[in-house]
């Protein structure tokens, strides 16, 4: 008996270990999400390996650091996280990695605290889902040119050139999104999720936003939250909710349940993105191409 | 505050919620009992903590998100890890509680393994694996309720269709086997029951904190009965009563947890039983201690008025009070306790006798 | 005495506990209607042998045979008193709860206890001298009570033959002449009584027959012929003399 535990124990360990280390010229960066990834791809392009320890699909309010990842980030020339408490479980091993001598990169404070959203119950501290508003997005994308241009500054013209397109795109999104908002009436815009992720999407795109888990999901939704989003739903006739990608599916079929017990029918609209991109080999891989698949998705779930 | 109640039992989370609650609650009670009456008082935490690998293992080997699939998982894991148990310590010379912490360990370590490696998997984070580690209450569903109130019913059933089996088999093992009962089908029975009732709770609770459901309510139930059919009525109710009260206390503010509320309902209720109950209570007993002590002090006063007056013959009809205030240890404040427990009577205002019951009382401590 | 006739019949009982023998070889007959003692020193097994004819302790190899048939087969017709601090005391329960259990074999699976079975208990009661604590708590029983609730308990079995262990272990005097006069009794009315004794002293003022214990069957028989100091000897192994009133 202990010795097939023993074997599991050993074979799991042994498969947690993917550090791979790549003999080129590039500059190795790991990152947390994959949306962090995202932005450090388009601007760094053909200059970085980046290696995300977060894959599609995973929650980052709740993800913990295994043996492998702090071999990663002990490996990495440069480490850039979203911050603003996002990566809630790994800001131990950010400090640690500190007193290596390395800097991780917080992205969080590339932005001024005038143009970020403050919790409610918890003075101090903030939204950290600060990549759906798109001009707050395109600043951290900023501040990641900035990073790579110092640390390898003969590249500064390279860097800059994907940097100035990336941000094109951004923008023509922006535009883009506007657009296909614009088609829902305004007593309309109103979105339901799982947790508060949407926030900033809600202050750029004038949308009510309720979650029904605070702002991270490590919170548990009380009888009390039920009760107060189902009122809402109902009260606002609500026609969709929407489930995430990277939380339980379970909070948001109750929710459903109360409210169709209130008498009111509300669908359960298709997955949204929140936290992290979809899979690799989809649309929806790429930051906008999320994006744009939420916002189809929410117009789509409440016209 | 009449009107919040009204609110409350209208709105249907709340109703849903706490209905789900109520039959876990009354399950635990129950089928806790047995476990406290065991010596087992342990199983309930080795196998809730056993189930949680069983969970993991059903995500990973079935991609399924589904919360039937991965709580059958969850049985599988628990049933194994309480055969283990048993058959640890059959088969060895370790002790139960040792088999319980060895089995509660492995088994929870090798879940919180799988857990941490599965985080990767980007299905995970929907399967929800992390909620069943402290149980998320407010999303109990209808489907969920009535799976727990069928099981309750079947226990329910169960417990009074073999009710004397199980008492005497609780009470006494080996003379259960001789007449002819079959202990190991009950014992198994029993433990299947309190592994269901874990998986159940698993979703309101959490792994962490079930144990504390199978023990609380029957624990404060014994301090209030030696009455065994009354005990499991008793467990029951605080059962249910504590996930009435702990999903409306958490109903009361946002985004507080409903199962801890009601794991702290359920041990309010133990300490207040630990503390109150009559007879077996701590403040009883303490009580009880005391007024033994007094009455033993008493005794030995008169005791002493008695040889006292046996001593000096012509006290036998009555004796001046002023002359038993100068023995030892007779005061104004002892001279009426006697009178009040009737043990002295006054003849005169100022003579004091013994009553017969008195005299029965003297005559048999002289006889220590 | 024809084989059959025997009330228990031990055939090459051996218990073990990992290598070391508990009990070895044993072949017991014990005559219908006696009252026998089975003595021994520490460790000699003496428990675990009426444990064994019991089905409570798993055997190597044996069989036991009660009025000619198979033990299984014959529950009904055996009684079994257990050392009391083998129960947990503190269990809710009152003495009358106790001595109904006995009455379970009878009743079988399902069925519940009702008057006939209440009236047999509280007979049972009766005849142990307990009858006015039928309602009270068993953990607040001293020694003596709680062995004599064992004893009614076996006594609602209206079993034939009765299996005790050290049941006059630990009780006091008039509790010890109770028991015996019960004992005594159940032997008059044809019943067959065993008892694991643990006083060598009252062997032959209380017992007709004995059986000498000690891993090996030293000698069974009755106390007349074989309770000697030879096989006093041979059972405790040392010069034990025990002075006999004969």
């Amino acid at each position: 008996m202990k010795q097939i535990f023993t074997l599991l124990i050993a074979i799991l360990l042994v498969s947690c270990n993917e550090v791979e280390y790549q003999n080129d010229d590039k500059i190795q960066i790991v990152t947390t999400t994959t949306i962090v990834t995202d932005i450090v791809k388009n601007v760094g392009g053909e200059k970085v390996n980046v290696s995300s320890l977060m894959g599609p699909g995973i929650d980052p309010h709740l993800y913990k650091a295994t043996e492998g990842d702090v071999a990663k980030l002990a490996n990495a020339e440069i480490i850039i996280y979203s911050g603003l408490h996002l990566e809630g479980k790994l800001v131990d091993v950010f400090s640690k990695i500190e007193r290596l001598g390395k800097h991780p990169v917080n992205l969080g404070e590339a932005l001024s605290p005038n143009q970020l959203i403050e919790s409610e119950n918890f003075g101090g501290t903030y939204d950290p889902h600060v990549w759906f508003d798109i001009s707050l997005f395109i600043e951290q994308a900023k501040e990641v040119a900035r990073v790579l241009q110092t640390y390898k500054p003969e590249e500064k013209e390279y860097f800059e050139s994907n940097l100035r397109r990336y941000t094109a795109e951004l923008e023509a999104l922006q535009h883009e999104l506007h657009e296909l908002i614009a088609e829902l009436p305004k007593d309309r815009r109103k979105l339901v999720t799982a947790h508060d992720a949407f926030g900033y999407f809600g202050k750029a795109f004038d949308f009510e936003v309720v979650g029904l888990q605070g702002l991270s999901t490590t919170t548990e939704a009380g009888v009390q939250d039920v009760k107060r989003v189902s009122d809402y739903i109902v009260e606002h006739k609500i026609k969709s909710i929407f489930i995430e990608s990277s939380v339980p599916r379970r909070t948001i079929e109750a929710l459903q349940q109360t409210v169709l017990a209130k008498g009111h029918q509300v669908e359960i609209g298709d997955v949204l993105y929140s936290d992290a991109l979809g899979t690799e080999g989809t649309p929806e891989e790429s930051y906008i191409g999320m994006f744009r698949h939420n916002v189809t998705t929410i117009v789509e779930g409440l016209k | 505050m009449l009107e919040f109640f009204e609110l409350l039992l209208s709105d249907y989370t709340f109703r849903i919620i706490a209905l789900g609650t109520a039959a876990l609650g009354a399950i635990s009670g129950m089928l806790g009992s047995f476990a406290v009456l065991r010596k087992q008082s342990l199983l309930g935490d080795a196998i809730s903590h056993a189930a949680l690998p069983g969970i993991v293992m059903a995500f990973i080997l079935f991609q399924a998100k589904d919360s039937y699939v991965l709580l059958a998982g969850a049985l599988c894991s628990g049933v194994l890890g309480s055969l283990l148990v048993n058959g640890i310590v059959r088969k060895s010379k370790i002790k139960t509680d040792a088999a319980l912490g060895i089995v509660l360990s492995v088994f929870f370590g090798f879940g919180m393994l799988l857990l941490t490696y599965v985080q990767k998997k980007p299905d995970a984070a929907q399967a929800g694996l992390d909620k069943y580690l402290f149980g998320q209450a407010a999303t109990l569903m209808l489907n969920d309720v009535k799976l727990l109130i069928v099981v309750l019913g079947i226990a329910l059933a169960i417990l009074f269709i073999f009710w004397k089996e199980l008492k005497v088999m609780i009470f006494d093992e080996d003379y259960a086997l001789t007449l002819g009962i079959n202990t190991r089908f009950l014992d198994v029975l029993i433990t299947i029951f309190i592994v269901l009732a874990i998986v159940l709770g698993l979703q309101t609770v959490g792994v962490v904190l079930m144990s504390a459901m199978l023990l609380a309510p029957a624990a404060a139930a014994r301090q209030w009965t030696n009455n065994l059919g009354k005990m499991l009525i008793i467990a029951s109710v605080i059962g249910a009563c504590s996930g009435v009260v702990g999903t409306a206390i958490s109903a009361t503010q946002p985004n507080l947890s409903t199962g801890p509320v009601i794991v702290i309902v359920a041990i309010t209720f133990v300490l207040f039983s630990f503390l109150f109950a009559p007879t077996r209570g701590i403040i009883s007993r303490q009580l009880k201690i005391q007024k033994n002590k007094k009455e033993l002090l008493l005794k030995k006063s008169i005791a002493v008025v008695y040889s006292f007056m046996v001593n000096n013959e012509e006290l036998v009809e009555g004796v001046e009070k002023n002359k038993l205030l100068k023995l030892r240890d007779i005061d104004e404040q002892v001279i009426k306790l006697l009178y009040e427990k009737k043990w002295i009577k006054y003849i005169d205002s100022q003579i004091v006798a013994l009553t017969e019951e008195g005299r029965d009382i003297a005559e048999k401590i002289e006889l220590i | 005495m024809e084989e059959s006739k025997f009330a228990i019949n031990v055939h090459d009982l051996t218990v073990a506990y990992d290598y070391k023998p508990v009990l070895w070889d044993i072949h017991l007959q014990v005559p219908e209607g006696v009252m026998m003692a089975i003595v021994g020193p520490n460790g000699a097994g003496k428990s675990t042998l009426i444990k064994a004819m019991l089905g409570i302790q798993k055997t190597i190899t044996g069989t036991v045979e009660i009025l000619g048939k198979p033990y299984k087969t014959m529950r009904k017709e055996v009684a079994y008193v257990p050392q009391k601090e083998t129960v947990d005391w503190d269990f809710p329960a009152t003495v009358l709860d106790v001595v109904i259990m006995g009455t379970y074999g009878r009743l079988g699976w399902i069925k519940r206890p009702k008057k006939e079975q209440r009236k047999t208990a509280l007979k049972a009661l009766k005849k142990v001298g307990m009858l006015p604590f039928k309602n009270r708590q068993i953990s607040q029983l001293s020694g003596g009570q709680k062995q004599r609730v064992f004893i009614a308990r076996a006594l609602a079995q209206e079993a034939s033959i009765y299996i005790m262990d050290e049941p006059l272990q630990g009780v006091d005097a008039t509790t010890e002449v109770t028991i015996i006069n019960i004992l005594k009794e159940l032997r008059s009315q044809g019943k067959t009584v065993l008892v694991v004794h643990h006083d060598l002293q009252t062997v032959p003022e209380y017992f007709d027959w004995v059986t000498f214990l000690n891993v090996k069957k030293i000698a069974t028989g009755s106390v007349k012929d074989i309770f000697n100091d030879e096989n006093l000897n041979k059972t405790y192994g040392i010069n034990y003399k025990v002075y006999v009133n004969k």
